[in-house]
């Protein structure tokens, strides 16, 4: 009987069923893929990281390095369990071609590399360790889909020419975020081109405990050992590969989140209009001696039918997503170490989902049951105060814009030219960077002298980076490597004061902050080295906060004129208007060193987040077409719903001489007035909560107080068309019923 | 005869003003008055759908109005059948379905059997030929006597009818009014709110409400055919005297 009354109800009201079935269903697959893809994630990076051994801490260097040292340091530290040296050939990308595709403007820092022999293996698609042969090279698997290389490809340095053997998973360097590319070569041919590149070191630690880095870091700087070069510890390397698809990740969550909400309230009004209408069929069931909890079970069991259904459909529409979705990470990291576990929290992210729309069904019904049979049979008391549908209308196109504003100016943010200010990068044209040659100093030199006599450069700044001893208020000593140079010429963002301008003045990034716990204010003394070289402690007060996430994050920013040397130097140039970069750059590229790496701004962003504002972009697409899929289903669903309330009235106006057209454009109007509001809450809330989404977003990135950039054509053309067109498509559908109602209908008594 | 239920002294808000009255085993008796003189409200009240202001009223050994909402419900799924004016059925649900509906959803064991009976109340009715209809695909006299069926299938006690005639035409009336006569002659007891002086004659005793008072009493006995003229002429006279 029950099963009967639920499939007469399914039968007799095919919209609502079918819309709420939707419902479930979307949101099922939401939250499952997104669970899906988190743990496929995680658990993807988790395995591969510990396939490879990944090393727990790393200092890079360039220039000389005595071995011997190291190993004593190494063996009176009880927590290390294995250290390895090993080599990385720094190629310039000019270089290297493999078929017909040039790296000339790759931004990546790419080179050649042997198999490991301890620990931080490279492996094959399989997760094997990969022996490599002879004249045989294996390419970074994020090259793979970027430049379209397959197996067989000819791969040429400078007119050595290498057979791409294959691609390999580098659990270091395997995001487009992590600034290095190795490509994997036999040690002969390591060894034979060697002459075409320059060689750095990656001293790699593997520790008992993976949580001893900190400590061990200082003692490793306190020991005086080579450091020139940054710092990555495996914390980092796990973010690094987390982001990128990460952020994806978020803002398909987001949308399950939105879509779960949207559901819920759909639903109830669902629910309170059906209510309504069987209000004398539950007073009948009452007066009859059917119990409250029987009443409700009977509702119940039709939702809990409709949520098994949206379940199951939800969790196989995400089975067959999570495929393209989750192509790129099983590709970059593998597959999930326990597949079974991934599906299983899949099927929990849906159950989840279906759990929350039943209690809030369980919920709605509760409050319901108040009323006496009395009452309902007198038509009295009712579910409680009609409720405006027209109110969901509007917060559901809100809570939409605010979902498709969202990843749009997550994008725009990134892509903004102004985000590198967020990066710990001058807002400049053009970026040079002097790394890995035998004198960056005298390099950077002769850089600077040829710009101050180029007419074309309207502004530059010259940035020298050097490591310092420095030491803490509490007398603990601490590495810091710090940007001298004049900041004023491109400043980046301070979240907190402003930069140096002195000797005795420094600023701190956020994470060195946080890690040291000093602020703005404080003092910290550096120890600089004089010409004569003798070192010179001097105090500096902090004097700003910046937003960074080169290097790691830790950095420094300084105006200590002195003879450290310099580890790297980063140059900032502005042209004259007119000027054009590009013949600017290919100008300065050839008189250069090859280990100078001149770009403009924007590619060095892409090279870093091109990848990541793609995946951004992909989500974008996907959020809007859920969000007009989702309004038209609720408009149609909820007009459906208010012209079925007010049937009635429509009736009485039709006996009162009003025409189907009267009656359709009161609707339309009506509808017009909460679209145009929730457009304008959804815009400003987009604005102003949006910000803080993607800024908090951002932020677990590195960039702090970060302002949000809209994008004016989505946000004000894109999105606002695009809801007007769904929105009124779905009520031009819905107002078709207003033809069928009749105008006796109102004189008619009999329910 | 015993007394099935006991009615004394109560109240409800103003619309009630200690109304006592008993009814007996198998006895049919109808409350007639005008419209706001608390018919309706006393039956809601005595049936235990409402809860009185004050006052007992007693089904049997059982109390009512000392029971919570839930022992209510079972008393009415037990031992009360309710029929009302607007022929409340669930829409989803055919003829039979419906009829059946109270006792397979308290017992569903015995499914068949509570079938079985449906039928036969159906056919007792004359209705047996609508069981798999749609409740829309019914006229109001054959509705009501689906009704009828429905609240007599936990073999109640007593039957609670609101107004059962009240939307229905002539010759539906006459055969809703057979169908309660059939199952009073087989003992079950009655309890009638109309507005139709024609009904109430063909039940046993009728109380006149008026301003929540019970004004009087008109004792008519178990009805017969032949009598029919004779007890309408009675009640109108009756009825007249009462300033109906």
């Amino acid at each position: 009987m029950l099963r009967r009354m639920i499939f007469n109800d399914i039968k007799s009201n095919k919209l609502i069923t079918v819309s709420t079935a939707v419902f479930m269903a979307v949101t099922a697959m939401l939250l499952g893929l997104s669970v899906f893809l988190f743990a496929t994630l995680f658990s993807s990076i988790d395995s591969l990281m510990t396939k490879a051994e990944t090393p727990h801490f790393l200092q890079m260097h360039t220039g000389e390095l005595d071995e011997d040292e190291l190993y004593t340091f190494t063996v009176g530290r009880p927590e290390v369990e294995e250290m390895q040296l090993c080599t990385f050939l720094n190629l310039e990308n000019g270089q290297i071609k493999i078929g017909d595709i040039s790296f000339d403007n790759n931004m990546q820092d790419n080179g050649l590399c042997c198999q490991s022999v301890l620990f931080d293996y490279l492996l094959d698609a399989g997760d094997n360790i990969i022996r490599v042969s002879p004249g045989d090279v294996y390419v970074p698997v994020a090259y793979k889909n970027e430049y379209g290389i397959s197996v067989g490809d000819k791969m040429f340095i400078g007119t050595e020419e290498l057979n791409v053997a294959g691609f390999m998973r580098d659990s270091q360097m395997n995001s487009m975020m992590a600034s290095s590319k190795r490509f994997l070569v036999s040690e002969y041919d390591y060894e034979r081109l060697k002459p075409l590149g320059s060689e750095e070191y990656i001293i790699e630690f593997r520790f008992r405990d993976e949580s001893d880095a900190g400590a061990f870091s200082t003692a490793y700087t306190d020991a005086g050992l080579p450091e020139n070069g940054p710092t990555i510890t495996y914390p980092l390397i796990k973010l690094m590969n987390t982001l990128s698809d990460g952020i994806m990740i978020i803002v398909i969550l987001l949308v399950a989140f939105v879509v779960l909400y949207i559901s819920v309230m759909c639903i109830r009004y669902i629910i309170l209009t059906q209510l309504e209408k069987d209000r004398r069929e539950t007073g009948m069931m009452k007066a009859i001696g059917i119990s409250r909890k029987d009443i409700r079970r009977l509702y119940m069991s039709k939702y809990l039918l409709l949520s098994v259904t949206g379940c199951i459909a939800g969790t196989a529409l995400a089975c067959v997503l999570a495929i393209p979705l989750g192509r790129n990470m099983r590709e970059l990291y593998g597959e999930a170490d326990n597949a079974v576990l991934v599906y299983a929290a899949m099927i929990a992210g849906a159950v989840l989902a279906e759990a929350v729309i039943l209690l809030s069904v369980r919920r709605v019904l509760r409050k319901t049951e108040k009323i006496s049979a009395v009452a309902a049979l007198c038509g009295r008391g009712g579910t409680g105060r009609k409720k405006n549908l027209w109110i969901p209308v509007a917060v559901i196109i809100t809570v939409s814009v605010f979902m498709m504003m969202v990843p749009d100016s997550m994008k725009k943010t990134l892509s903004d030219p102004g985000f590198v200010r967020y990066m710990g990068i001058g807002n400049s044209q053009i970026r040079i960077d002097v790394r890995q040659t035998k004198d960056i100093g005298s390099s950077t030199d002769d850089l600077a002298v040829r710009m101050e006599n180029d007419i074309r450069v309207s502004k530059y700044s010259v940035m020298r980076t050097g490591s310092y001893k420095a030491y803490l208020p509490d007398g603990s000593s601490y590495n810091l490597t710090i940007e001298n140079g004049d900041h004023s010429i491109f400043p980046v963002n301070y979240m907190e004061g402003t930069y140096p301008v002195n000797e005795n003045e420094i600023a701190f990034s956020i994470l060195n902050s946080e890690e040291t716990g000093l602020g703005v204010g404080d003092t910290v003394t550096v120890t600089k080295t004089n010409a004569d070289g003798k070192t010179e402690p001097v105090t500096c007060v902090i004097c700003g906060i910046y937003s960074d996430i080169t290097n790691g994050g830790k950095t420094a920013k300084g105006y200590i004129k002195d003879e450290t040397p310099s580890i790297w130097s980063v140059m900032y140039v502005s042209l004259e208007n007119g000027v054009t970069p590009d013949i600017w750059i290919s100008e300065y590229s050839s008189g250069s060193e090859e280990s100078i790496k001149i770009a403009e701004i924007s590619e060095y962003v892409n090279g870093m987040y091109g990848q990541t504002i793609s995946k951004i972009g992909n989500a974008s697409v996907m959020t809007k077409a859920v969000a007009c899929a989702v309004i038209l289903v609720v408009i149609l669903l909820l007009m459906r719903l208010v012209i079925w309330r007010e049937r009635g009235e429509s009736s009485l106006k039709k006996a009162l001489g009003l025409t189907a057209s009267d009656i359709r454009a009161d609707y339309l109007k009506k509808l017009g007035v909460y679209l145009l509001a929730g457009l304008v809450l959804g815009i400003l809330s987009g604005m102003l909560i949006g910000q803080r989404f993607a800024g908090g977003l951002l932020s677990f990135m590195g960039a702090k107080g970060l302002e949000f950039t809209i994008d004016p054509i989505s946000t004000f053309i894109v999105v606002p068309v695009l809801m007007i067109l769904t929105v009124f498509a779905a009520a031009f559908v819905s107002l078709k019923e207003i033809k069928k109602i009749k105008a006796f209908e109102c004189l008619n008594t009999r329910e | 005869m015993n007394t099935l239920l006991k009615v004394t002294d109560i109240k409800k808000d103003n619309i009630l003003k200690g109304i006592s009255f008993d009814i007996a085993e198998g006895e049919m008796i109808a409350v007639m008055g005008p419209s706001g003189s608390g018919k309706s409200t006393l039956l809601y009240n005595v049936s235990g759908m409402d809860q009185a202001s004050s006052g007992e009223v007693w089904l049997g050994d059982t109390e009512i109005a000392g029971l919570n909402e839930d022992d209510k419900a079972q008393l009415r799924l037990h031992r009360m059948g309710f029929v009302f004016q607007m022929m409340n059925m669930l829409s989803n649900l055919n003829i039979i379905d419906n009829i059946a509906f109270p006792a397979v959803h308290s017992d569903k064991k015995n499914r068949k059997e509570y079938y079985e009976r449906a039928r036969s109340l159906m056919d007792k009715l004359n209705i047996g030929e609508l069981a798999g209809r749609n409740i829309k695909e019914v006229s109001g006299g054959e509705l009501q006597r689906a009704c009828i069926c429905r609240s007599m299938i936990m073999k109640p006690e007593i039957i609670f009818a609101d107004e059962p005639t009240g939307a229905l035409n002539q010759t539906a009336t006459t055969e809703v009014m057979d169908a309660f006569l059939e199952i009073n002659r087989e003992g079950t007891t009655i309890m009638m709110v109309t507005h139709d002086s024609k009904v109430a004659s063909m039940c046993e005793r009728i109380l006149y409400l008026l301003d929540g008072e019970i004004k009087g009493e008109l004792v008519l006995g178990k009805y017969t055919e032949e009598e029919t003229r004779e007890r309408e002429l009675r009640t109108s006279d009756w009825l007249e005297s009462m300033g109906w």
